[in-house]
């Protein structure tokens, strides 16, 4: 379903799709999900497990090719778009398992995360230390508290500042949609305020998705909240509506199973 | 720093030692320490195990054979200046390609891709006669003149082959923490995680293959220079499962154990057979290669290093107490 053009020229919208869906053999992952995102709007996706989110996710990134639906950035169709030109448009993401580069210092990674958007990954020469692209890894370990882990092997890190590093990686160079696939599984009661003051710290100017189960981080750094049950879209709104809501309600406190 | 301290010794062991301890031993164990650094690069930084890098020496090999002088009077003579760099360009065009293959592979489906195409051109230069010279290949391939003598005399051709495993030494610890050689170690970790970053895969799997066969082409073409010959032989399943066993007794953490490697093996290949009847050296060898990988999984270097640790450790300890 391609975006038309007026659409292409009036919508003011970050994000947008239209009917996108993903089907594996019979199976909808997701199915028929339309929904906009405004610049610079925080906005959570709820849904119980196998509800589509991840999905969701690889189909805006580009890891999946959508077999239905058409996704738009900033009013350009995307849909077709390979992976890295996505990246190039302003499209970042965090990864719900820290799938990250053992083998790098968080330097090397952060590094790697700027020239993939920057250029000169191709450089053969060893990277000197006034490297402006070294200069801004070095800025982006500061962002995400990693700054005193510099040198360190990301294999040493522990869970947390592996979450931390995932989220310095998504904002090299001036992302404009930051795509957060649960940043908060796996960390601890202590590191969870952490992990909401960075969100909260983010600019403005950077539109936030975020899949979380942790409702209170969810409804902390979110303004507007978007519920997937079996791959659909369940419902939309403000955090208080989407909690009114019934469904919603029933999902979450039990009684509903797919259907 | 300290790996160039090593030098020093390897600087003054020719005045040391007889023709055949500096040909046979050391000149052999650094050409066949430069091919199996090809095989260590790819195996630590990219994370595949190619069996097609002595295939990738053997490119180069041919290709100063073929443009160079030999004595079975095939060939297309060039003088050096153009004959190197057409050998080196063409094991890197080789391993390009054998990237370009084998991108998608990992594990046992890399080795047997990289394996089938080293044992193909092993048969493909055993019966092409027009390039390869078949059977036979070619013979009197010898190394440049230098004065009076020649490249090829046992002590001018040790300190070619050793400047050939510093350049290469350095040349690799400078790839690594390059751009590039930083996204082949990403392509290693996590290749999905790359291109989530913006950054294609094939590229630094390509090039990578390609570094490795300007590693492998240049031993290639010492190697040619030391037995001033090339055949199907020197690009066998032999020479194959040598560097593989070179390069995993040595050990892959850093690209020094592949020459710790050789010498260990080319000392073993050479005296087992003094040690043990004619008939059974092989079964020494196998010994031998088998106690080195269960003492040492990560290596003799590595264990070297280990000791060398546990030792400063120990001089250490009644200081702090």
């Amino acid at each position: 379903m391609p975006l038309n053009t007026e659409q292409k020229t009036t919508t003011a919208n970050a994000l947008e799709t239209q009917g996108i869906g993903k089907r594996f053999g019979g199976f909808w992952a997701v199915k028929d999900v339309s929904f906009s995102v405004k610049p610079g709007e925080r906005r959570a996706i709820l849904g119980p497990n196998g509800a589509g989110k991840t999905s969701l996710f690889n189909i805006l990134t580009g890891d999946y090719v959508a077999s239905s639906g058409a996704i738009s950035l900033f009013g350009e169709d995307v849909t077709k778009q390979s992976i890295p030109k996505r990246i190039k448009r302003g499209l970042r993401r965090t990864y719900q398992h820290a799938y990250l580069f053992d083998g790098l210092s968080v330097c090397d990674t952060l590094f790697l995360a700027v020239a993939g958007v920057r250029g000169g990954w191709r450089q053969v020469l060893p990277v000197r230390s006034n490297d402006p692209r070294r200069e801004e890894a070095e800025r982006l370990a500061d962002v995400c508290g990693l700054a005193s882990f510099l040198d360190r092997m990301v294999l040493e890190l522990s869970h947390g500042q592996r979450r931390q590093l995932e989220i310095g990686i998504a904002l090299a160079e001036d992302p404009k949609v930051l795509l957060l696939d649960e940043p908060a599984a796996g960390l601890s009661p202590a590191e969870r305020p952490l992990l909401s003051k960075l969100l909260l710290s983010l600019p403005a100017d950077i539109t936030v998705i975020l899949i979380e189960h942790d409702m209170d981080i969810a409804f902390q750094t979110s303004e507007s909240v978007t519920v997937l049950f079996n791959g659909q879209l369940m419902a939309e709104g403000t955090p208080e509506e989407v909690m009114a809501d019934k469904d919603v309600h029933q999902i979450y406190v039990g009684g509903a199973h797919g259907h | 720093m300290r790996y160039f301290l090593v030098l020093i010794p390897l600087a003054l062991l020719p005045l040391l030692l007889n023709d055949f301890w500096v040909s046979q031993v050391l000149t052999r164990a650094l050409i066949l320490g430069v091919i199996a650094l090809s095989l260590s690069f790819l195996a630590t930084y990219l994370g595949v195990v190619s069996f097609a890098q002595v295939t990738l020496a053997g490119v180069a090999g041919y290709a100063v054979a073929y443009f160079g002088p030999n004595t079975v009077g095939l060939g297309f003579p060039l003088p050096l200046y153009v004959s190197l760099p057409i050998a080196l360009l063409l094991s890197m065009a080789a391993g390009a390609l054998i990237g370009l293959v084998a991108r998608r592979s990992r594990g046992i489906y890399a080795i047997m891709i990289t394996l089938a195409i080293g044992v193909a051109f092993f048969y493909f230069t055993r019966q092409n006669y027009a390039l390869f010279n078949g059977f036979t290949g070619f013979s009197g391939v010898i190394a440049p003149k230098m004065g009076e003598g020649n490249w090829g005399d046992p002590m001018p051709l040790y300190f070619l082959a050793l400047g050939v495993s510093v350049i290469c030494v350095v040349l690799v610890n400078g790839f690594v923490r390059s751009p590039l050689g930083l996204a082949v170690q990403a392509v290693r970790d996590a290749p999905g995680r790359l291109l989530a970053l913006g950054i294609p895969t094939t590229y630094p799997i390509v090039a990578a293959f390609a570094f490795s066969g300007l590693i492998a082409g240049s031993g290639g073409i010492l190697n040619v220079w030391f037995q001033e010959r090339v055949s199907s032989f020197s690009v066998g399943i032999g020479p194959i499962i040598d560097v593989l066993i070179i390069s995993v007794i040595g050990g892959l953490r850093h690209p020094t154990g592949a020459f710790v490697g050789a010498i260990v093996y080319v000392m073993l290949d050479i005296f087992a057979i003094d040690l043990i009847d004619r008939d059974r050296f092989n079964l020494l060898i196998g010994i031998v290669l088998l106690a080195i990988v269960m003492a040492a999984p990560n290596g003799l270097h590595q264990l070297a290093i280990d000791w060398v640790g546990k030792l400063r450790g120990r001089a250490e300890q009644p200081r702090t107490n």
